[in-house]
């Protein structure tokens, strides 16, 4: 390592104190600057190519895949035979291209992706201004219970509890029948699956919007009060845009997360609603036409590519240095 | 400002305060601070941290709302107005640009606000940056420019919508000495130029002495003086006032007639200040003494210009360029400590570390204070 030298240095200043005065994690850094010591310096340069080997070959691993599924989107599936074909063709292309059903849940999907979206920022930005700005400790405490609570659920716990409450005969409907209303069929329907959509993705929106808003100085919003401006004006002209890089990467992931979702349209959706994942799944696991499944795939991830592009142009690649646009 | 154009409205005070207090928690921040600033005056509220000086300037500013007390701007009492509804421009500590705008859209930010024409908001822009001369850098953000400049870019900010009150939070804390100097002239212009009335909180002495018109020394909470910096430099009426303002040495004793205090028996004469409680005679008491009137001599005279002098040891002899500061001890008075300046060491003989000298001042310029009640005293 480049610094060993400084650091035999200050090793050689003195008489050691007893080993027992430090804590034990500073002993633990000591044994693994003594193992740096065996590796040799020459190939100190190394180092930081071999810490990036893990993700390096996860990567890897997905751009093989992606390739592999390349592979088998151009082979049409031949039906006598089960089996693909031997020669490349645009046929599977064509077939979703030609499918009302494959259009009508891209549609679905990306209406999906915006919607949700927009509803979780909208949602989360006052939860997570809350959470950040509350002086009072114990709400703050409450707040974020709130916001970690649901991550300790799965996705498929909650959409069965979501079935339980709006069934024909769960409480929302017994409930509405109490008060003479209904009862209504909630089930089932594309609006369902948004509001279990909304519900999933509320917290990682909030969580990514907390440190973004946290790192808005409040000195700044009083700055703009004595500006002249309303509390609404304040948070419209200068908090959002500060925010910006949070909001960005929290609409990234809420989007994408949404636009590839499974478990919500197969769940609360009863079939009636799906998503793409949910056709994927239908090609390699129904019909087993993993050519047709594997052109779906690839429009799949080339829309989530479109839109995390898209959203990546708006923050003015601001998201990545907090530099926004000279 | 086009309020002083009204006859009838020109003896009302800019700020008016009566009783003002705020809590913490526990902690007393204000306690009944009244005072009043006139228009077009600049005000400096001195204080070290926590003594409730900046708490003072968020309620003018209507940041924070005060638990008793009555507060008027322009004879306006403004306990329900929001702060964004007031007439107050702010320079705070850390600036607080936004960063996402030019410097230009910071200044423009206030007028677009108040809904100013639009058609006059460029012009306006350019004159306030040619103001606190930024000419030809609207178009930087604010992290591409200097400390300096980006100081002048918040001033120009809190100043472009002719604010009837300008509120600085200790802007300048945070820069370095020399520029530091050059932006309280600079303040000092800007604000005889445009006229509006000013309140700075520093814990700055020098600042508060060459800015202000009026001084507020404030501790605990509690405003201590209220007066021109002269009067508080000459007749601090509290001793923390004098020790905020620079007096090194205090002398602790007995009050005597005379008025004189009397250390270790040996009486010293001195005299008391306009404003503060005299002390009483056998009661304990302190002395005030500023380095710089302190003159040394040959052992066992009276050094010129002195009505009083003690045998001092000189302890160490601190050259400072211009100056030398020396720290005496006292045996005659018990082995207390004081400090003395020769701001001419050209002229006079040096002394080194171990000198018998002799350490005298001039009555006027040893105050007595009352001891009795040892609240806020410096150590």
């Amino acid at each position: 390592m480049s610094d060993a030298d400084g650091r035999s240095a200050r090793g050689r200043a003195g008489p050691r104190p007893p080993l027992a005065a430090y804590p034990l994690g500073w002993r633990v850094l000591d044994a693994l600057e003594a193992a740096a010591e065996l590796w040799p310096r020459r190939w100190g340069g190394a180092v930081k190519w071999l810490m990036l080997l893990p993700a390096l070959a996860l990567v890897g691993l997905l751009l093989w895949g992606l390739g592999v599924m390349a592979d088998a989107s151009l082979r049409a599936m031949d039906f006598r035979t089960y089996r693909l074909a031997e020669e490349w063709s645009a046929a599977n292309f064509a077939k979703a291209w030609g499918s009302a059903a494959f259009w009508a849940t891209a549609r679905r999907s990306l209406v999906a992706a915006v919607a949700v979206t927009a509803i979780c920022l909208a949602l989360a930005l006052p939860y997570a201004y809350a959470m950040t700005r509350t002086r009072r400790p114990g709400l703050r405490r409450l707040l974020l219970i709130g916001l970690f609570l649901p991550f300790f659920i799965g996705q498929v716990v909650r959409a069965y509890g979501w079935l339980i409450l709006l069934g024909q005969q769960g409480m929302v409907n017994q409930a509405l029948g109490a008060a003479g209303l209904g009862p209504y069929r909630l089930l089932f329907e594309y609006p369902t699956v948004i509001f279990g959509l909304v519900q999933y993705m509320l917290p990682f929106a909030a969580l990514m919007l907390a440190p973004a808003l946290a790192a808005v100085p409040e000195e700044v919003e009083r700055a703009a009060a004595s500006c002249g401006a309303s509390w609404p004006r304040t948070l419209w002209h200068v908090v959002i845009p500060m925010a910006r890089p949070g909001l960005i990467a929290a609409a990234l992931v809420v989007s994408t997360l949404t636009l590839t979702d499974f478990a919500m349209p197969a769940i609360m959706g009863g079939g009636g609603s799906d998503f793409l994942a949910n056709l994927v799944y239908d090609q390699f696991f129904r019909t087993s036409d993993a050519g047709l499944g594997s052109a779906i795939t690839l429009i799949l991830t080339f829309l989530g590519t479109t839109v995390a592009a898209v959203l990546l142009t708006m923050a003015g690649i601001a998201a990545q240095g907090g530099r926004g646009r000279r | 400002m086009p309020a002083a154009a009204h006859p009838a409205a020109a003896d009302i005070p800019a700020v008016e305060a009566r009783g003002l207090a705020r809590r913490y928690g526990d902690a007393q921040a204000l306690r009944a601070a009244s005072f009043t600033v006139a228009k077009g005056r600049f005000l400096t509220v001195l204080g070290p941290s926590g003594s409730g000086k900046s708490t003072l300037l968020r309620l003018i500013a209507g940041f924070e709302r005060a638990d008793a007390g009555d507060l008027r701007l322009f004879g306006r009492p403004v306990e329900a107005v929001p702060p964004h509804r007031r007439s107050v421009g702010m320079v705070f500590q850390r600036l607080a640009l936004f960063p996402h705008m030019t410097a230009a859209d910071n200044v423009a930010f206030p007028l677009r606000m108040r809904r100013w024409d639009a058609r006059d908001i460029p012009a306006r822009v350019e004159r306030f940056l040619a103001l606190v001369r930024l000419e030809g850098l609207g178009r930087r953000r604010p992290d591409e420019l200097s400390g300096g400049q980006q100081q002048r870019v918040a001033i120009a900010r809190a100043l472009v919508f002719e604010p009837q009150l300008l509120l600085l939070d200790e802007p300048l804390a945070s820069l370095d000495a020399k520029l530091r100097e050059e932006m309280q002239l600079e303040f000092r212009r800007i604000q005889r130029e445009l006229g509006v009335t000013t309140i700075n909180v520093t814990h700055d002495q020098r600042e508060a002495l060459v800015m202000s018109d009026q001084v507020i020394v404030m501790e605990g909470g509690r405003i201590l003086q209220d007066a021109a910096p002269e009067t508080l430099w000459r007749e601090p009426a509290h001793p923390f006032v004098a020790g905020f303002l620079g007096v090194g040495t205090f002398l602790e004793g007995v009050a005597a007639d005379g008025p004189a205090l009397d250390v270790a028996g040996r009486r010293l004469p001195g005299r008391t200040t306009a404003g503060a409680p005299a002390p009483r005679p056998g009661h304990p008491a302190q002395g005030a003494l500023r380095a710089e009137r302190v003159t040394l001599g040959p052992a066992g005279t009276l050094p010129p210009g002195s009505d009083a002098a003690v045998e001092a040891v000189v302890e160490d002899a601190i050259f400072e360029g211009d100056r030398i500061l020396y720290e005496l001890r006292l045996p005659g008075l018990g082995g207390a400590r004081l400090r003395a300046i020769d701001a001419d060491p050209g002229a006079r003989a040096r002394h080194a570390p171990g000198d018998r000298v002799a350490a005298g001042w001039a009555r006027g310029d040893f105050l007595l204070f009352d001891a009795s009640d040892r609240t806020g005293r410096l150590p």
